[in-house]
């Protein structure tokens, strides 16, 4: 994808080509007012294909920066370009590893920069720009590069479990332009009036079907986070959220047992209840497919395994079943686990 | 130019123009247009959405080929109320075990895939719903324009809403006039959805696609690239009936096949008129050339696929051509395959003509061996007889005799006439399948008469090397001492296993064999002697059309021989180059999973022979692979080389060269 991706970097082309001059003039103004708050961010990498350098924005006139909480700030040395290509050493404030927000400042005034509080939301269909230095292209005062799209849709990153392998587990902008690339995390992403909409996210490749995302973190999911390291209130939480419960449910305790899981993918077709269990309490049949695990669809037996133990043990379990060609809704009651 | 451009834009611009007029909280003066288009995608999407339904799949493969597919939820276009989908055959083709449709409602249900159209690579599916469905609305063919806008919509991110890509009709009639293409982001995300124009409607149905491949999975690796494909919707409708009734539609054949494989060449004149196709049985021969194939004009033959693309099996189609001055019009029901083609096979091997031989005419083609048990041998032929013609017509060469049988097949009774002496013989040959096995000891090729007679300049022999200065690739060709022009040669293309080959071996174990069989061998390095690159099969190209230049070769004994991954490029050289390569002789290799073999070919014939070691590794992948060429009835020598794999030994290598100097067998 990458080596496309530069090509894709043909900025404004397309919207230079579709409207008349009144688009243009007012893309290269949003542009023009949008550039000096941009800033390249120079710090730790550059071996095993890890580039040393990211992209993000000012925040305040002060010198406080946004950007994408990365290895490349893991350094005692992180240093930031403007856009008129002065240099600054700059000192990590906090960072939100839940968020992969940093905020950086560097020592300066009078700066341009995007007001958090006036940033804007969009949905499906919204035009933006996403400015960032992918592949480090720009150097010194070279102004960062523009691309253009559209919001494809908003949506949850976790909504599918084991998709996508990101600690962020909040609300997205897909985007339908190549922005995700290289030293792009950190990067602004605006609507047509210039308003701030989003970061740019880092590369990720859904574990689902294999398709790189392009993403942006809405600014109002940032907020929170950015003010509270802007006051030194910020904690981080050391420990990782919790994804899993002490106790999960599991098979036995269910009475249930499914069919060998000989093949990568075997789907996950009931063998066996057994009598008097929670499963045949709640109707469960042999030959029954389990399609759904309350809202995930689940592909095999291991998948089935899985999305299980993700439930507290003393929890109701909602399963929707394949029954000839009718889908079954039902609900399995709690179970004691006597176990066999 | 001028025109379609000012078109193109005029009915968007004009929308945003209406939209603006219409509604009443966007006022045309202080909204900038580009705001105003905004928000006519966004009514775009909106529109189309509720016939837009998310779709997920359970169990199936992990991989189609060589690509891990995704199990992610795809999409699917509502094309009637009564709960007809359509979707791309890309999201199937894993075959999964269930296939769940989320309704407008929000409630799943089950489907059934009715149909799949192979030819647009596309799929059917029926849910049994209970609420009302909303078909999509077809944008009328005629009006799509290239540069207007295209939005791709796909329900794969979110199920209440719909996710789109904004982009324009980047061109039509593409994929031989199977689809439209957008520089909208087109990948897994919404294959199976509609292309909608800025109005809403439907100008197809997102697949991925390749002009070259024709698998589901073909072309998905332009994903999100600026290239994407989408079957027009009209023509989706058309065949909507067909493919209820749970039919499925495949690419129509003529079951012809033309000489150049360059699509800008000019006309379309028949190399071969397959006996088993559809348009042999209408009447078409070889040398025909087709001039109009379903009402379109056909100059050259890139023409001809753009006019058979649209096409689907068991449709009626008309083809004109000319044959000489006399037109021949007929209707062809097209056919869904083609049996492949089987050289018929009369059992004899031709004497090789020294020069240019001219008074051969009156004599026939000489008799240099009859095979055993063969229908020549059955029809009481015999070495030294001269056969004079076939079925009637007069043969005075090899290659004269071998197109009078290319459209006969095996099993099939012909009448000869030859000459034993000044007896004239006529007898009834029953034709048959082309031998698998090495022959025996073979007399001599050339009358050794005409061979003193001729008194000729010779090219340098020995080891010659071959440069070729665009690459960094080594190459030899061992040419024998007593070559000679008016002999022409055959050519082993030898490919070495990984760690390269000496000189002095190789001359030592390939100079007595080349000066026995009248052979040429020509050795092509690897650049990086430890391993092949598949991208040095164009110098290896190079390198045999080099020596082709020089030395005269005999175009029906080119063969490419390999050891191990040399075997592999072998294969590959061989299926690649079908226009030179007669046989692929591999040892210690099984036939690499190409996606496509090619299907045999009458003009160029192509045999295989391959080595089996019973307890190797391989060995399951050698005989699957055996197998796949079988059932394409390609004929295949296998040489069995015990339990465990290795180079062929001297008697082994020595009947390998006897079947390579057959290969102008008859």
């Amino acid at each position: 994808m990458n080596l496309a991706a530069i090509q894709r970097l043909l900025a404004l082309s397309l919207l230079a080509f579709a409207a008349v001059d009144v688009r243009a003039a007012s893309v290269a103004e949003v542009i023009d007012t949008t550039q000096p708050k941009m800033v390249k961010i120079y710090g730790a990498g550059g071996f095993n294909r890890l580039e040393a350098y990211q992209s993000g924005f000012l925040i305040s006139a002060e010198g406080h920066i946004a950007t994408a909480w990365s290895y490349v700030l893991d350094t005692d040395y992180i240093t930031v370009t403007l856009n008129d290509g002065r240099r600054f050493e700059a000192k990590l404030l906090g960072a939100d590893p839940r968020l992969e927000l940093a905020v950086l400042k560097i020592e300066a005034t009078e700066l341009p920069f995007f007001d958090l509080n006036a940033a804007a939301t969009a949905e499906s269909g919204t035009r933006v720009l996403a400015f960032s230095n992918l592949f480090g292209v720009a150097t010194g005062d070279e102004p960062a590069s523009v691309q253009h799209g559209v919001v494809a849709v908003k949506t949850q990153l976790d909504a599918r479990r084991g998709v996508f392998e990101t600690p962020y587990r909040g609300s997205v902008y897909v985007l339908d332009a190549m922005t995700n690339n290289p030293g792009a995390a950190g990067g602004a992403l605006i609507n047509q009036r210039g308003e701030l909409v989003a970061m740019l996210g880092k590369e990720l490749r859904s574990a689902q079907n294999n398709i790189w995302l392009n993403y942006a973190l809405p600014i109002e999911e940032l907020r929170g986070s950015v003010s509270q390291i802007l006051e030194g209130k910020f904690r981080p939480t050391d420990e990782e959220p919790k994804l899993k419960p002490d106790e999960a449910i599991d098979l036995a305790a269910l009475g249930l047992v499914l069919v060998p899981d000989v093949l990568e993918r075997t789907p996950p077709y009931v063998d066996l209840v057994r009598g008097g269990s929670a499963a045949a309490m709640a109707g469960l049949r042999p030959d029954d497919l389990i399609v759904f695990v309350g809202e995930n669809l689940v592909h095999s037996c291991q998948g089935f395994r899985d999305e299980l133990a993700h439930i507290e043990r003393n929890s109701t379990l909602k399963l929707v079943l394949m029954r000839g060609q009718e889908l079954v809704e039902v609900e399995v009651p709690a179970a004691e686990g006597d176990r066999p | 130019m001028s025109r379609p451009y000012y078109k193109s834009w005029i009915a968007p611009l004009l929308f945003v123009w209406a939209l603006c007029l219409l509604t009443t909280q966007v006022g045309a003066a202080d909204e900038p247009l580009a705001e105003l288009e905004e928000q006519a995608i966004k009514a775009a999407v909106e529109r189309v959405a509720p016939s837009v339904v998310r779709i997920e799949t359970v169990g199936g493969l992990e991989r189609v080929g060589e690509l891990l597919v995704g199990t992610g939820p795809t999409t699917g276009l509502v094309v009637d109320s009564e709960g007809y989908i359509i979707s791309s055959a890309f999201n199937f083709a894993q075959k999964p075990d269930s296939i769940l449709v989320t309704l407008p409602s929000g409630k799943r249900q089950a489907a059934q895939l009715v149909s799949t159209d192979r030819s647009r690579l596309l799929v059917l599916l029926k849910v049994e719903a209970d609420e009302p469905l909303t078909p999509a609305e077809a944008a009328p063919q005629s009006e799509v324009r290239v540069g207007q806008w295209a939005i791709a919509v796909g329900r794969t991110f979110e199920a209440e809403r719909p996710n789109a890509s904004v982009g324009i009709i980047s061109a039509k009639d593409r994929i031989w006039s199977k689809s439209l293409q957008t520089d909208a982001k087109i990948s897994p995300n919404n294959y199976g959805g509609p292309l909608v124009d800025i109005r809403g409607r439907v100008l197809g149905v997102l697949v991925p696609m390749s002009p070259q491949e024709t698998e589901e999975v073909a072309g998905v690796e332009w994903y999100d690239s600026g290239i994407g494909f989408a079957v027009p919707l009209e023509t989706v409708l058309r065949n909507l009936p067909r493919m209820k009734e749970g039919k499925d539609l495949h690419t129509g054949l003529l079951g012809v096949s033309f000489k150049a494989s360059d699509l800008n060449a000019k006309v379309a004149e028949i190399a071969v008129a397959a006996p088993t196709g559809p348009a042999f049985k209408a009447g078409f021969r070889k040398g025909d050339r087709i001039v109009e194939v379903a009402g379109q004009a056909v100059e050259r033959h890139a023409q001809l696929k753009h006019a058979m693309g649209p096409l689907y099996a068991g449709e009626n189609v008309r083809v004109v051509a000319l044959r000489g001055d006399e037109r021949i019009d007929r209707e062809v029901t097209l056919a869904e395959k083609i049996d492949p083609y089987v050289t018929p096979f009369l059992g004899i091997l031709p004497m090789r003509p020294v020069g240019k031989a001219e008074d051969a005419d009156a004599k026939g083609i000489a008799i240099r061996y009859v095979y055993p048990d063969s229908p020549a041998a059955k029809a009481g032929l015999q070495a030294g007889d001269r056969v004079q013609s076939i079925a009637g017509a007069k043969v005075t060469t090899a290659a004269d005799l071998r197109e009078q049988l290319q459209p006969l097949t095996p099993d099939e009774s012909v009448a000869l006439e030859a000459l034993r002496g000044d007896q004239t013989l006529l007898v009834n040959a029953t034709l048959a399948t082309l031998p698998e096995s090495v022959p025996g000891e073979l007399p001599p090729a050339h009358d050794s008469a005409a061979l003193a007679a001729a008194d000729v300049a010779k090219p340098a022999t020995g080891l010659v090397p071959i440069k070729l200065p665009e690459f960094e690739n080594a190459c030899q060709a061992l040419v024998p001492d007593d070559f000679r022009a008016d002999v022409p040669h055959g050519l082993v293309i030898w490919l070495h296993a990984p760690g390269g080959s000496k000189d002095e071996e190789l001359v030592a174990l390939w100079k007595p064999l080349c000066e026995k069989y009248d052979f040429i061998l020509l050795a092509p390095k690897s650049a990086d002697a430890t391993r092949w690159q598949p991208t040095e099969l164009g110098f290896v190209r190079r390198a045999a059309d080099a020596v082709a230049k020089t030395y005269s070769i005999d175009p029906t004994r080119i063969a490419v021989h390999g050891h191990q991954a040399g075997a592999t490029m072998a294969y590959l050289f061989g299926v690649t180059n079908i226009d030179l390569v007669r046989a692929v002789a591999a040892v210690d290799s099984p036939l690499p999973r190409l996606s496509q073999l090619p299907q045999p070919d009458p003009v160029n014939r192509q045999a295989f022979y391959t080595t089996l070691a019973t307890k190797s590794e391989q060995s399951a992948a050698v005989e699957a692979g055996i197998e796949r060429l079988r059932a394409l009835k390609y004929p295949v020598v296998v040489q069995g080389v015990g339990e465990q794999a290795r180079y062929l030994t001297a008697e082994e290598l020595d009947g390998l060269m006897r079947w390579l100097d057959s290969l102008d067998r008859i």
